[in-house]
């Protein structure tokens, strides 16, 4: 047992030192870089890191599918775009957006949750395709940002705006991954009936979890409406702003915390570095990752990092099972190991 | 002849079956007897293909059936009556029975089998045409039977056929499983009513927590003390 | 008043072609107890290789159909071999969740593929008869769109025959109500779900056939047709082809309503919500049967 604790701490160091040296890159990077489009890159980035865990709050903690993420993230943008370009202070703005994409996300649950997992899934689908729709029926002009405003335009401000996106996004689903509230979230996903059983209020467990997923989304809308200069308001309500998402968070590991920045890194890079060939290649190539992850190796890249770790280490598994049957949890996804196990 | 020899089986951490050896011959009624979760089913689903054993053989006729699907130990002339009987319950009557001559061992005689159903079964004949899940319990029952039976097999297994039967609908059915049995068919009697089974069976098995505990002709069996106080009840020990 | 029963009959025709859609996913879904999200993709590619078989080949279009029937049926056989079969080893609600997730990869899969191979135009056929167009008491009738609705009745009821009398059909209809019992009577449940999957896609490949003679195909249309098809099945319920046919019709026909009363813009949002509340007032699932 020594050596499996003392092994981890040295694993924990090293990764330790990688995580900081990546943050010194990207904090620094307005500083050292020059081109724009590596800057506007950096924003996407982490609107995706956002956005990805932001959604694996509820679909990898709480193991409710939705797939109407898109729909939280419009309405942040939406409104802070409407309130900004009206004359209110950006930082306001933001959060009116965060306030409304909270509440939309405490009525959906209310109404969807009735649903179990793939029918919750496809109805939260069918509600963000109806807000879709009509968003583009009755704001069919593109949203342009005042001449003034762009004229002011600074792109290093609206990366470190997204930085701190990504980054308090982080670090709120960590503390929210260590709490009684994230633990009670788990036990919900593993077997509602019997968390139930156990005390849980599991309506309220889910309500608290489309609540925090849902404002760190409309958080995200609202950085997108500060960051983008014009776009059509339907654009934020596309589909794609929940599909990628998923899959930036299957891929890295869903219901972990490295899962979603791992995978969002890996998508970004494939789709820039591949847009000069074939444009969607990052598509294809993502979607046939996705099936042979959720058949073959549902923790995601996490997973396969960790396996490759403990073979380098040449550690046997003496980290065997807990007490629950399941095997140490910051070395696999248990969303992805209860796919497996439930049948 | 059905042979199984150190059958273990088990559903994940919980052992169902332990070291379980049977015999069943062609020309037998042979009864296996227990309680609750002894792991009486859990025996017919590993004969039948349903349930993978952890080790052991089931052998039938000289040949290999351990770990075979299911429909291909029907072709091998095994077929199983499951618990609950499990008709399809929006086709009919005559739908059900027709599907038991699926398989390329019962399908020339397809016809010709249905009709003898309908003779041992009239009152199905009656309700060829009525949707299966419409019928009464011994009804179903006799559909159940008669669809096994459709697949032309050697060897006939049942679980629990008497469950939630009044005892003259248990009694009608047992006389049929006898005249079945002396047309040739083996059968293999699941059951809970110890006293209804053991006394159409020739022999019996006693299953208990997954182990074989007794076996023998079934008088012995229905009169060892040990048996009558665990299934018969405190006073059938007396008589 | 003709303004309204034309839109009305427009939806009807359209409507049979939902119907055509969810047949093929009714199928899969109530036989396997899979949630194939990639079956409007599958209705997409069909449309494509009509197209090709059509704009490119030369062949007449009910030719085509002919063809993309059968080729379709054996690519969905293939992809049950390759790919959904080893979804189906695990329960009924592991398969469902399991299935939606391949059935994302798998259609964004597609999506790409046919991005890469097409380009993301739209494209539709152009028949001699397109142009041409019935006048029965005031109301334009397209005369592909007719053919199309006749094409979609027709297939719906070979498909109807086939689980009802044939054989096989019967073995695919007992596979679904209970498969072990099944297989317990000499019929391969493997073989089953290949031959029901097949089939659905099969008339997936017409429907998108259909689609791209009477309407418009592009790669990005998979998404909209597996929703289609979902609200259909939803309202109609599993187990009936002409209960899904119907089913669809009635979908078409809500639209035309909801965009004569709210403006075009909004017809595909009356599906929706009417989806939503549909799942909402079941929420056990779409397998309770009539």
């Amino acid at each position: 047992m020594g050596s499996v604790s003392s092994g981890r701490r040295r694993v924990g160091t090293g990764r330790a030192a990688a995580t900081s040296a990546a943050l010194a890159i990207l904090g620094l990077a307005p500083l050292l870089v020059t081109r724009e489009d590596w800057l506007n890159l950096g924003v996407i980035f982490f609107l995706l890191v956002a956005l990805a865990q932001s959604w694996n709050v509820m679909g990898g903690f709480a193991g409710q599918v939705n797939l109407g993420h898109a729909a939280f993230f419009g309405i942040g943008a939406l409104v802070t775009r409407h309130l900004w370009t009206g004359g209110l202070a950006i930082p306001l703005a933001v959060a009116a957006g965060v306030v409304l994409a909270t509440v939309a996300g405490l009525a959906v649950g209310m109404a969807a949750f009735r649903l179990r997992g793939a029918y919750f899934a496809i109805g939260t689908l069918a509600l963000a395709e109806v807000l879709r729709i009509a968003i583009g029926n009755v704001l069919p002009q593109i949203s342009t940002l005042p001449a003034a405003v762009i004229a002011a335009y600074r792109l290093s401000i609206r990366y470190y705006a997204a930085a701190g996106l990504a980054v308090a996004t982080t670090l709120i689903v960590t503390a929210l991954a260590a709490s009684r509230l994230g633990l009670a979230m788990e036990a919900v996903r593993e077997d509602e009936t019997a968390a139930e059983a156990a005390g849980v209020g599991a309506f309220r467990v889910k309500l608290a979890a489309v609540a925090v997923s849902t404002s760190l989304a409309g958080l995200a809308g609202g950085v997108f409406a500060f960051y983008h200069i014009s776009y059509y308001p339907q654009f934020v309500f596309s589909p794609a702003w929940t599909f990628d998402p998923v899959l930036i968070t299957f891929i890295g590991g869903v219901g972990t915390i490295h899962g979603p920045v791992l995978g969002a890194a890996l998508f970004v890079f494939l789709r820039e570095y591949l847009a000069l060939h074939w444009v969607d290649l990052h598509l294809l190539i993502f979607g046939v990752l996705f099936i042979a992850i959720v058949l073959l190796l549902p923790g995601g890249l996490v997973e396969a990092a960790a396996r490759l770790r403990a073979l380098g280490a040449r550690r046997s598994r003496a980290v065997g099972p807990g007490p629950t049957g399941r095997a140490e949890p910051s070395q696999s996804s248990r969303w992805g190991e209860s796919l497996r196990r439930r049948s | 002849m059905l042979e199984v020899r150190d059958l273990d089986a088990s559903y994940g951490e919980l052992r169902a079956l332990e070291g379980v050896a049977v015999d069943v011959g062609a020309d037998e009624i042979v009864a296996l007897v227990g309680s609750n979760g002894a792991g009486k089913t859990t025996l017919l689903r590993c004969i039948a293909g349903l349930t993978r054993p952890r080790t052991g053989r089931v052998r039938w006729q000289g040949e290999d059936l351990t770990g075979l699907p299911p429909h291909l130990v029907v072709e091998r002339g095994v077929a199983m009556v499951p618990e609950g009987r499990r008709l399809f319950g929006h086709m009919t009557v005559e739908e059900n029975l027709g599907l038991g001559a699926f398989s390329a061992r019962a399908r020339p005689e397809r016809q010709s089998t249905l009709d003898h159903i309908y003779e041992i079964f009239p009152r199905l004949a009656e309700r060829r045409r009525q949707l299966a899940g419409a019928l009464s319990g011994g009804e179903q029952q006799m559909v159940a039977i008669g669809r096994a039976l459709m697949t032309r097999p050697r060897l006939l297994m049942l679980d629990e056929p008497s469950l939630g039967l009044a005892p003259r609908v248990v009694e009608s059915m047992l006389t049929v499983l006898g005249e079945v049995n002396r047309a040739g068919v083996g059968v293999f009697l699941v059951e809970q009513n110890v006293r209804a089974a053991l006394g159409l069976a020739h022999r019996a098995y006693v299953l208990e927590h997954g182990r074989v505990v007794g076996q023998g002709p079934s008088a012995e069996i229905l009169a060892d003390p040990d048996v009558r106080r665990a299934y018969l009840g405190p006073l059938a020990v007396e008589s | 008043m003709t303004g309204i029963l034309q839109q009305l009959v427009l939806g009807i025709l359209l409507g049979s072609l939902y119907g055509l859609a969810a047949a093929g996913l009714s199928l899969v879904f109530g036989v396997l107890k899979v949630l194939n999200v990639a079956h409007g993709e599958l209705i997409m590619l069909g449309g494509y290789a009509a197209f090709w078989l059509v704009a490119l080949v030369g062949l007449d279009p009910f030719v085509a159909l002919l063809l993309i029937i059968p080729l379709a049926g054996l690519f969905g056989f293939l992809l049950y071999g390759g790919l959904f079969r080893f979804i189906v080893r695990h329960g009924e609600e592991t398969r469902i969740k399991n299935s939606l997730l391949v059935g994302f990869g798998l259609a964004l899969t597609l999506q790409a593929l046919a991005v890469r191979l097409f380009t993301a135009d739209e494209r539709s056929i152009t028949t001699s008869y397109r142009g041409r167009a019935l006048l029965v008491g005031g109301v334009v009738l397209p005369l592909g769109r007719v053919l199309n609705l006749v094409v979609a009745l027709v297939l719906i009821t070979l498909l109807h025959l086939f689980l009802r009398k044939s054989r096989w059909g019967q073995a695919i209809r007992a596979t679904s109500e209970d498969w072990e019992a099944a297989s317990l009577l000499g019929i391969d449940v493997r073989r089953a779900y290949g031959l029901a999957f097949a089939i659905g896609t099969a008339l997936a490949g017409a429907a998108g056939t259909l689609v791209s003679l009477g309407y418009s195909i592009s790669p990005s249309i998979g998404l909209e047709w597996t929703l289609k098809a979902l609200i259909v099945i939803v309202l109609a319920g599993l187990g009936s082809a002409f209960g899904t046919f119907v089913g669809g019709v009635v979908l078409g026909c809500a639209e035309a309503v909801s965009a004569i009363a709210f403006g075009g813009a909004y017809r595909e949002v009356i599906g929706l919500l009417l989806f939503f509340c549909a799942l909402v007032a079941r929420p056990q699932g779409l397998f309770g049967r009539s």
